[in-house]
């Protein structure tokens, strides 16, 4: 219940207080938001198989999303940003996938 | 390589990662703490502290808005430039148009002024007759005639010619300047395009898109107007090679041009002034002396 009225108010606060992003930051955000969704997905997934761990999922949240931004930022040092965000992309986004399919068993038995 | 062994036991490498980040897709962390607390704290497998959680949905939610408006600011920002750029464009033509129009005004102030100082002695009315027809030729007067005016103008349907580019049916500034050179050579006196006077030292050239007379760039229609014989102008026009080069892009490229004798055209005065660096070699020295000994 607090999880879900903390994703309503966060989108509130983001839609409402337009948040200036920063330059420097602009090329990791959206890589940040698809490493976010996964934590999210995974919190979502493990709280129907009944083990969601707050700690595990904050941790896994900010390492996620940390992770991600360094990857895309070496990437962009070394020359193949693009390239790097693909992968990781790829990855987390075969993760959503893989994670919505368990939800969706869980919820539906399908 | 036996069927029904599973994907993952496969070892060439790729087929393993991508079923591990499949499989691995719930992060081990879970497992692990519900594990440990199944054994350190049986009872509280099910306690919810979701205060933690709360707060990184928040952050979560921040995030996602934040790049979603990030997202579509950027758009209109793009689009806002383009329309400031249209716009600033826009002012500096009017402001040029103004400042053209001014200058017309003062120029034929000045040549009126200038007939009134050299109507005052008979040597003076001799120089503005000589005056006049040297600014005739340089442009610097409006000028009426009989001549020709060439309308031309881009394909109809840019691209559904058998070449398919679309950039082939338009007019070019070397289409232009072809047209330009025939009328000279065709014996035209004076040549305007789009009612641009041109001059010895007009320029025809492209930047773009966009085709520049003397800088200012022309809308389609292109329109140009020549004074010359009306006899022969038409006749050598079209026998010259820019008349043949417009049959060529009529029927290669389809570009539309209509070639009409007009028996009054007026030509208004180039907006250039005159020479600012040449100076004319004086008269006590004998030009061609001068070229002998330096």
């Amino acid at each position: 219940m607090i999880a879900v009225l903390g994703l309503v108010v966060g989108i509130a606060l983001g839609l409402f207080l337009h948040p200036v992003v920063p330059l420097w930051m602009q090329p990791y955000l959206p890589i940040a938001v698809v490493a976010a969704l996964d934590a999210v997905f995974g919190a979502v997934r493990a709280t129907l198989e009944g083990i969601f761990d707050d700690k595990v999922f904050v941790i896994s949240f900010v390492s996620n999303v940390l992770v991600a931004a360094l990857i895309v930022f070496l990437g962009d040092q070394l020359g193949v940003g693009s390239q790097l965000s693909t992968g990781v992309v790829v990855v987390l986004a075969m993760r959503i996938f893989s994670n919505a399919a368990s939800i969706r068993r869980q919820l539906f038995g399908g | 390589m036996p069927t029904d062994a599973p994907p993952r036991s496969r070892v060439d490498g790729v087929p393993q990662l991508l079923a591990q980040i499949w499989d691995e897709a719930l992060d081990p962390g879970y497992a692990a703490a519900a594990a440990r607390k199944q054994r350190e704290d049986p009872a509280a497998r099910r306690r919810t502290r979701t205060l933690g959680a709360g707060l990184s949905l928040a952050l979560v939610g921040i995030l996602l808005a934040a790049a979603v408006v990030q997202a579509n600011a950027a758009r209109p920002a793009v689009a806002q430039r383009r329309v400031d750029l249209l716009a600033r464009i826009q002012a500096q033509t009017q402001r040029y148009d103004t400042v053209t129009t001014a200058a017309a005004a003062l120029q034929v102030e000045v040549d009126r002024l200038k007939s009134v100082a050299l109507g005052a002695t008979g040597q003076g009315k001799l120089l503005d007759g000589q005056l006049g027809t040297l600014e005739l030729a340089a442009a610097q007067r409006p000028v009426t005639g009989p001549g020709l005016r060439i309308t031309l103008d881009d394909a109809v349907a840019p691209g559904s010619g058998s070449q398919g580019d679309p950039s082939l049916g338009r007019v070019l500034d070397r289409d232009l300047q072809m047209v330009v050179n025939g009328l000279w050579a065709a014996g035209a006196e004076a040549v305007s395009v789009n009612d641009q006077r041109l001059t010895s030292l007009s320029a025809i050239r492209s930047a773009g898109d966009a085709i520049l007379v003397d800088y200012r760039p022309l809308t389609r229609p292109y329109v140009v107007e020549a004074i010359g014989d009306p006899r022969t102008i038409e006749a050598d026009f079209a026998a010259g090679a820019a008349g043949r080069g417009l049959r060529t892009l009529q029927q290669t490229y389809g570009v539309r041009y209509s070639v009409d004798a007009a028996s009054a055209l007026t030509l208004a005065a180039a907006a250039t002034t005159g020479l600012r660096y040449a100076r004319p070699v004086s008269r006590q020295q004998d030009p061609a002396q001068q070229e002998v000994t330096p």
